[in-house]
Parts: structure tokens; C-alpha cells; sequence
């Protein structure tokens, strides 16, 4: 997997903004792989508005990039499909960098030419996918694949247009500029091939030379499927909250205790695999996946530049919680959300601003013989959406892009293998002055830590709670509505430079990013949990346990000099918001509550922990 | 024509970093042509590289490193555009190849370049696997040498650049020919740890070079090629410590651009 993204992120000459990994047995049937792309366009092409494309009757079908296999064909049922022995390997498609890349540069090429009117990649479908799409702009194609370069004889019709083969783009281009186009894809050695033309026809029309081998009304193609009618029904776990586990015996006990955590595959650092990726290319980063003084510890947001010539940046960020879902796929979604928003947040960006990327990955929500609860998948999808829906509301967050892979099963040794509901939200949010962003990194001056928002007793589907191995259902509660504002405060508060470094606690909760502001600073950080915002809610007040692993929302971790604390508590106005502790030179993470030390552990020791499990990967 | 040096950096067919090293160059002052190497190869452009004075073969992928990295397009560039490539360095014209465009002048025989007279496009070393096997991209400490006679990086000290390659550690025949480079300077940059001396040790040394060799110019000094990218060091917030400096000056005064700008103003001399 990781020779795949090196191979195809490196060559396309992309920055890799961001790496990471999250481990859960139940990817073990079918792994996901998740890549989300920030593109820059221009405002016009050819006097018009570059978002607007409609291939218009008479434009010329064009074909360009790769040859066309058997590779990929079945590629997206496939992905769709359970996975087992018997599974064809031609369904995967092979790569080959090279050509995409020629193929982008030239496209870019022809863009600025002005030489077509639409264009769509050759993905899930293959042909009948992208032409099908694009045929509805002018209402009707007529496509021959005969013409069709193919990378070796003897593949039939229906394989010519359903293969997935990688590296083409279907355009379209007016047919007083076929010329023009076919001979700049001659010069750049990228192959060109004109397919048939687009009609007003009303039909979708696919010959094989002279043969006819489909004719199907648009109207049918894309409005032909009737709605699917399926039963939902929630049937969320409940069960007793495990005993808490009594206090670290000692300063020592509890060091011990937050090595292991560190060192779980989900919280250690996965730097050296992240490094096998350029992030640099294009010259325009501002924060790397990487900061801190060792430059070991991941940044909240990648930050880039949007140009050489200015100061406006944009930050990349994500959240994914998927164990969440096995308590409730509503926390699961809000979380994704939260903790993206919170992460480019801390790094700089505009909460008015900021916008997100949705990717869904879900095991088969259809009823069958070997899917005894498809109507709870169901039902986590519809309550997944509804989380989506509320807190992108609430944050004003508009989701700009998205996709969905629905039936992540597979079938290993007889057993189904259903992945976690997952999914995945990638944040961008603009930076007006990409020259100020704002990284976990505290400076020499920064020396108090200030915790914004209020811990609660909600480790359901925590990292703790799976190292500790235990089941609870207190998962988190999200309050999107009232967070806004606090939102708008600390992005307020880190314009003004009123904090020198912000870090949105995540997964693991305050414990890893306490430790990660530690290592980024490379110094000590003592810290009162007795001080730390908590709600009591309806049961006990948070013990020591949701105190340093709970990984309520809402959260932000900001680092400001001395002189600086007033004015930064006056920002946040009436929001939780407390110093909770002192970085000093000793390299010493001290943690006390009730004037016991819960966690003293040196720096080193904490450090080691997180990177062997990192190294024990590679 | 404006009196600006003239930059032509070829584009295309894999190579990825054209549009950070041109504006490199324009932020120095030069004017640069980006010209896809197959209107260079078929001279569908109207200008010959000897119309410039300054060449820079960028990094990236050339025809995705197959056989082995620079490969495809040195061999390209031979049958193409020897002659001309011949004349402009006849005609005192700098060359700079940064990672795949190193790789590439390296195959191509323009580095480390002949002992003596004209440029006869033989190869004298290699670029390959780094010791720890695959792609790193980390940023790494440089030494310039300052005996080196490098047009690129006289008083270049020591700096920091990010390293970005899986094939960047230097070969040649024999010890004594690394003696005979280092000897007349030939060994421009050094990987340095952190006292500024030379290192073989990784992660200072990301690639293993013997006597950690970063990047070697001509015995004329006019071609340089590098494995780090100064194209992606233009100014103090590429530098991953830009967020804890106060010294604008120092460790993140942006080296990169220096590069460019000595290229810059020596094509201008002579």
C-alpha cells in the first residue's frame, strides 16, 4: 500500500499534505485506503467561469491518457463486493504514474487554450460511466469503441466500455478545435483518440464499428433506478460501565501507563512512514505534517501557500473516529467534524471559512443471508447523516466534495468480516496569512498552558478503552451549537497572537496531546488536572481516568507567555477556559491531581515508547 | 530582449519542481523561458539552449524513473540535443541539475565531467539507492566547500535544505577518483551533521554518500547538480523552524534562493 502512494503521489508532483493511519482488526478484510485533493484552478478559461463545463451537441468525445485493458474491469463492483478467495485479481487496476502525469500536464496545457468544454475522469464505469455523465449536458452521445486504443486484442464491447483501466480523462472538445487538441497530445507524446461526438439525441448510443451494442435513453440512465425501500432499525449496545480502575500507584506507575498508551499503533508516531512521501514539491508549505523542535511530532493542519505571490494560505486537516460507531454513528460523524474543524482551527483558519470533505466507508446495508443485522448498518448510515448533517450546520461548514464505498465485507475462512462504520472528514479552511499560522510548537515564551472546554466522563469507544479492553457506552456528546461561538473566540484569540500554540485535543485525549506539546517544545510540562474545565453532568464528576484519556469535543490546548494569560482568558469571554500548567526546562511530563502525581515521566521514556511502535510498523 | 539573464528550464515528461524554480530565478531577477522538452526535442521552440545563459534541469520523475532515475531522459537529451547543449557550454553557460535534473546531468556525463577540456558527455559515476532503501523527504544541514571553485555556492558556509529522493547516493570507480574531485573542489556540497562537518551518518547523511557528498559541480564550476531541493527553500517559512526564529538572518534566512542568485549574478558577469 504505502509503494502504491509513494509510487503514484510522488510521480503525479503533488504535495502529500498530511499521513497517518488508524488500526482496527476489522479492516483486516478489507483495508481502506483514503486520499482526498486540494486543486487550484483558474478564475476564467477563455473569458468564462472555470467551474462552468457542459460538453454542447456536436463537441467531439475524446479519449486521452492510457490504453484501455482488461485491468479494472468489474473494478467498482468489486470494491463494492465481499472479498474472497476467489475474487479476480484483473478487477485491480495496475498503475502507471508516468502516464497520468504527462496526461496532466498536457491537460493543463490544453485548458489554458481554451480546447474543450467538459471534461470527466474514467473512474468507477470506465467509458460508460464518464460519457454517460457528460452526455447529459447536451442530451445524448454517440460513442464508437472501435476507435478505442486498446492495450491488446481481444476484448469485447462491453469490456471496451466498462473497463477501469487507470490514467484517462474523457473530454470534450468542439469540433473546430479537434485539430488543435489532437496535435498538442501528438507533441506531448500523450495518446488522443476522438470516440464519436455528443448529441442532443436523447439517447446514450454506443457502437462497435457499424454494430449497435447499446442504445439507452438518457432519461432511463440516469433517472431509470427506482428508489430502493429498506428497513432501518437502531439497536444500540448497552450494557453496565466498567469499575474504574483505581489511581496510578505512583508517579512511576502512571509514566508506565502512558508509555503503553503512546505506543498503541493508533496514537504512536508514524513519521518515517509519512516522510516516504514529498510533501515539499510545488514549494509552497507553510506548516509540514511535521513540526516541533525534532520535527517528530504531527502538526493539527498541514498549511500551504495558495501561491508563490501572497500571503494566503489554507490548512488540511481530518478526523476519523470509527470505533465511535460501535456505539453510536451519530457520535462517530460529529467527531470527524469536530476534531477537523478544531485541528485547521488551531492552526489559523477562519471559522467563517472553512469547508470539508466527506468520505464514507460502510459494511453492506443490504438484507441478505450472511448480513443478519443489515438493518442497524442501515439505520448507523441514517444516523451518521443526521450527525453529518447538524453539526456542518451548526459549524457552517458546507461539505464540497465527497464519495462512498458501501459494502466493505469480506469473508476470511469462512467468517464475515465487517469493517466499523467509517467516516472519514477532511477539513480546509482558509488562512488569511499563511506567514502567522499557528502550530502545537510552544515557544520558549509560551510558557503557560491554558485548556479551553469542559472534560467529561464519555470514554465510550476511546482509545483507553480499548487498550484497557473493556466496553463502555458512555461514548461522546457533541454540542455543536454551542461550540460555534467558543470557536470563533479562540480563532479571535489566535489571531491576535494571543497564544502562542494550539493544539485540539483527539483520539487518546488529553494525555497524547499533552505529551505531543511536551516533545514538540522539547521541555517539561507540569499539569494541575485538578484545574482542568469539567462537567459533572448527571453522574460523578470526571475521575482521573476521563481526566486524561476522555476524548470529549469541544476541546483546544493554548500556550501563551505569562504577561499574556489576562488578556487571553478576557478573549474567551465566558467560555470554559482555564491554565492548567507550566512548561519548564526539565524534560519531565508531570501530571497531578489532588496534589498526587498521577504521571512523572521523563520526556525520553515517553518518546521512545511512541516512536518504537512507529519503527516496530516499518 | 531586456538585459535580464536569460533562464531556459525544460519542463515536462515527468519532471515536477518547474514552477518553484522559476519563480526561484525570476525572484533573482532572471527571466525564464519554461520550455516542454518536446518542443526542445523536435526544435519546435524557436530558441536553441545556447540562446541562454543558464540551464536548469528540475526534479521529479523523467519518464517515472524507469530503469533507473534520469535514465530515459539523458538518453533523450543525447540524441536530441547534444550539439547544442555542446555550444552553450562551449559558450560559458551555467547548468544546474537539482535532484532527478542531478541524476540526469550525472547520466548524461556533464557531472563530474571530463578532467580536462571540452565536455565529452561520458559518464564518470552514478546516483543510486540510498543505503536505507526508499524515498525520504527531510530537511538536512549543508557545507558548502569553500575551496570548491562552484559558481553556485561560493560562501555558501553552512545552510539547510530539504532532501527529497530515493536514488541519491554517489558512486564512482574508485577512491582515488573521489580523492582527485575532492582535491580540485569538485565536491561542492557535503551532507553535515551537527557540528557543519561532513557526515556519512543517516539521518544527516539521508542517502549514505561516501564522504558525504550532496551535490558536485564541473571542474569549471559552471554546472552544479544536487541531490536537496534549494527550489523549495525560497523563503523563511519553508524552513520548518520559521514558527520558534527570531533571527531572521540565520539558520532560516532562505539558502535556497542564495543558490539561485549566485547562479544568477555570475551568468550576468560573465
Amino acid at each position: 500500500m504505502h509503494h502504491g502512494v509513494i509510487d503514484g503521489g510522488n510521480q503525479s508532483g503533488i504535495p502529500y499534505g498530511r499521513g497517518w493511519e488508524f488500526f482496527d482488526e476489522r479492516y483486516l478484510g478489507k483495508p481502506l485506503v483514503y486520499c482526498g485533493t486540494v486543486g487550484r484552478m483558474p478564475v476564467t478559461v477563455g473569458g468564462r467561469p472555470a467551474e462552468e463545463k457542459g460538453a454542447r451537441p456536436g463537441d467531439r468525445i475524446v479519449m486521452v491518457g492510457g490504453r484501455i485493458g482488461k485491468d479494472g474491469i468489474h473494478g467498482a463492483t468489486f470494491s463494492s463486493a465481499e472479498l474472497t478467495e476467489e475474487s479476480p485479481v484483473q478487477a485491480v487496476q495496475i498503475g502507471d504514474p508516468i502516464t497520468q502525469k504527462m496526461m496532466f500536464d498536457f491537460l493543463l496545457e490544453a485548458r489554458a487554450l481554451d480546447l474543450y468544454s467538459s471534461i470527466t475522469d474514467n473512474g468507477a464505469g470506465g467509458l460508460s460511466s464518464s460519457i454517460g455523465e457528460m452526455a447529459s449536458a447536451p442530451g445524448g452521445a454517440r460513442l464508437d469503441l472501435a476507435a478505442a486504443p486498446l492495450k491488446y486484442h481481444g476484448l469485447a464491447p462491453w469490456e471496451i466500455l466498462l473497463s477501469e483501466a487507470q490514467e484517462r480523462m474523457s473530454v470534450a472538445v468542439p469540433p473546430e478545435k479537434l485539430d488543435a487538441f489532437l496535435e498538442l497530445a501528438r507533441r506531448r507524446e500523450v495518446e488522443a483518440t476522438d470516440l464519436g461526438e455528443f448529441t442532443a439525441s436523447g439517447i446514450f448510443h454506443v457502437l462497435h464499428g457499424e454494430r449497435t451494442v447499446a442504445w439507452l435513453p438518457l432519461a432511463f440512465l440516469h433517472d431509470g433506478l427506482p428508489p430502493m425501500k429498506l428497513v432501518a432499525r437502531h439497536a444500540p449496545p448497552s450494557g453496565p460501565e466498567p469499575a474504574a480502575l483505581p489511581e496510578p500507584a505512583d508517579g512511576a506507575a502512571g509514566a508506565a501507563l502512558a508509555a503503553g498508551l503512546l505506543a498503541r499503533h493508533n496514537l504512536a508516531s508514524n513519521e518515517d512512514l509519512a516522510r516516504t512521501y514529498d510533501h515539499e514539491v510545488k514549494a509552497l508549505s507553510a506548516v509540514k505534517p511535521w513540526v516541533g523542535v525534532h520535527r517528530d511530532v504531527p502538526s493539527d493542519a498541514s498549511v500551504m501557500f495558495v501561491d508563490y505571490d501572497g500571503p494566503t494560505g489554507y490548512a488540511l486537516a481530518e478526523g476519523i473516529f470509527p470505533r465511535y460507531s460501535d456505539i453510536d454513528a451519530r457520535a462517530m460523524a460529529e467527531a470527524g467534524v469536530d476534531l477537523a474543524v478544531r485541528r485547521v482551527i488551531a492552526a489559523g483558519a477562519d471559522p467563517e471559512r472553512i469547508a470539508a470533505l466527506d468520505n464514507f466507508c460502510w459494511p453492506d446495508p443490504l438484507p441478505g443471508p450472511s448480513n443478519p443485522d443489515a438493518e442497524h448498518k442501515l439505520a448507523q448510515l441514517v444516523r451518521a447523516c443526521r450527525g453529518l448533517h447538524d453539526i456542518c450546520v451548526a459549524y457552517g461548514v458546507p461539505l464540497i466534495s465527497g464519495k462512498d464505498s458501501m459494502k466493505n465485507d469480506a469473508v476470511v475462512g469462512g467468517r464475515r468480516i465487517s469493517i466499523p462504520p467509517s467516516l472519514l472528514v477532511s477539513a480546509i479552511g482558509i488562512v488569511s496569512d499563511a506567514r502567522r499560522a499557528t502550530t502545537l510548537e510552544a515557544r520558549p515564551q509560551d510558557q503557560v498552558l491554558v485548556l479551553v472546554g469542559e472534560t467529561r466522563d464519555e470514554l465510550g469507544g476511546s482509545e483507553w478503552a480499548a487498550a484497557r479492553g473493556v466496553a463502555s457506552y458512555r461514548v461522546p456528546v457533541f454540542r455543536p451549537e454551542v461550540w460555534a461561538a467558543r470557536y470563533r473566540r479562540v480563532a479571535d484569540a489566535i489571531a491576535r497572537g494571543l497564544a502562542g500554540a494550539a493544539h485540539a485535543p483527539g483520539p487518546g485525549g488529553l494525555l497524547p496531546a499533552l505529551f505531543r506539546m511536551a516533545r514538540a517544545a522539547d521541555a517539561g510540562l507540569t499539569v494541575d488536572l485538578g484545574q482542568i474545565p469539567v462537567e459533572p453532568g448527571p453522574g460523578a464528576p470526571p475521575g482521573w481516568e476521563a481526566r486524561l484519556f476522555a476524548e470529549s469535543g469541544g476541546r483546544f490546548l493554548l500556550a501563551c507567555a505569562p504577561e499574556r494569560l489576562g488578556e487571553l482568558l478576557a478573549a474567551l469571554g465566558d467560555e470554559p477556559a482555564a491554565p492548567i500548567g507550566l512548561f519548564r526546562p526539565e524534560r519531565q511530563l508531570t501530571l497531578t491531581l489532588a496534589g498526587r502525581a498521577l504521571v512523572d515521566a521523563p520526556l525520553a521514556q515517553l518518546t521512545a515508547a511512541w516512536k518504537r511502535a512507529g519503527e516496530a510498523r516499518a | 530582449m531586456s538585459g535580464a539573464v536569460q533562464v531556459l528550464i525544460p519542463t515536462g515528461l515527468g519532471l515536477n519542481c518547474e514552477a518553484e524554480t522559476g519563480h526561484a530565478f525570476r525572484s533573482c531577477g532572471a527571466e525564464v523561458d519554461l520550455v516542454h522538452l518536446t518542443d526542445l526535442f523536435t526544435r519546435r521552440h524557436p530558441r536553441r539552449i545556447a540562446d541562454y545563459r543558464v540551464l536548469a534541469v528540475v526534479g521529479g520523475f523523467a519518464y517515472g524513473d524507469h530503469i533507473a532515475a534520469g535514465f530515459v531522459l539523458a538518453t533523450r537529451i543525447r540524441a536530441h540535443l547534444r550539439d547544442d547543449l555542446a555550444a552553450f557550454l562551449a559558450g560559458g553557460g551555467l547548468v544546474i541539475g537539482i535532484c532527478n535534473g542531478f541524476q540526469t546531468l550525472v547520466r548524461l556525463g556533464l557531472l563530474p565531467g571530463p578532467d580536462a577540456g571540452p565536455h565529452d558527455f561520458v559518464p564518470r559515476a552514478a546516483l543510486t539507492n540510498n543505503d536505507r532503501l526508499g524515498y525520504r523527504n527531510a530537511w538536512v544541514r549543508m557545507a558548502a566547500d569553500p575551496a570548491s571553485p562552484c559558481l553556485w555556492t561560493k560562501g555558501m558556509g553552512n545552510f539547510d535544505l530539504p532532501a527529497r529522493h530515493g536514488e541519491g547516493k554517489f558512486v564512482v570507480e574508485s577512491e582515488a577518483v573521489l580523492d582527485r574531485l575532492e582535491a580540485r573542489g569538485q565536491l561542492a556540497l557535503r551532507y553535515a551533521g551537527p557540528d557543519g562537518a561532513p557526515t556519512v551518518a543517516w539521518p544527516a547523511n539521508p542517502n549514505g554518500s561516501a564522504r558525504g557528498v550532496a551535490g558536485i559541480c564541473d571542474p569549471t564550476g559552471r554546472v552544479l547538480g544536487l541531490m536537496p531541493h534549494p527550489d523549495a527553500f525560497l523563503h523563511a517559512w519553508h524552513h520548518p523552524d520559521w514558527r520558534r526564529s527570531d533571527d531572521p538572518a540565520g539558520r532560516i534566512a532562505p539558502a535556497g534562493l542564495e543558490i539561485f542568485r549566485r547562479g544568477v549574478d555570475a551568468a550576468a558577469r560573465a
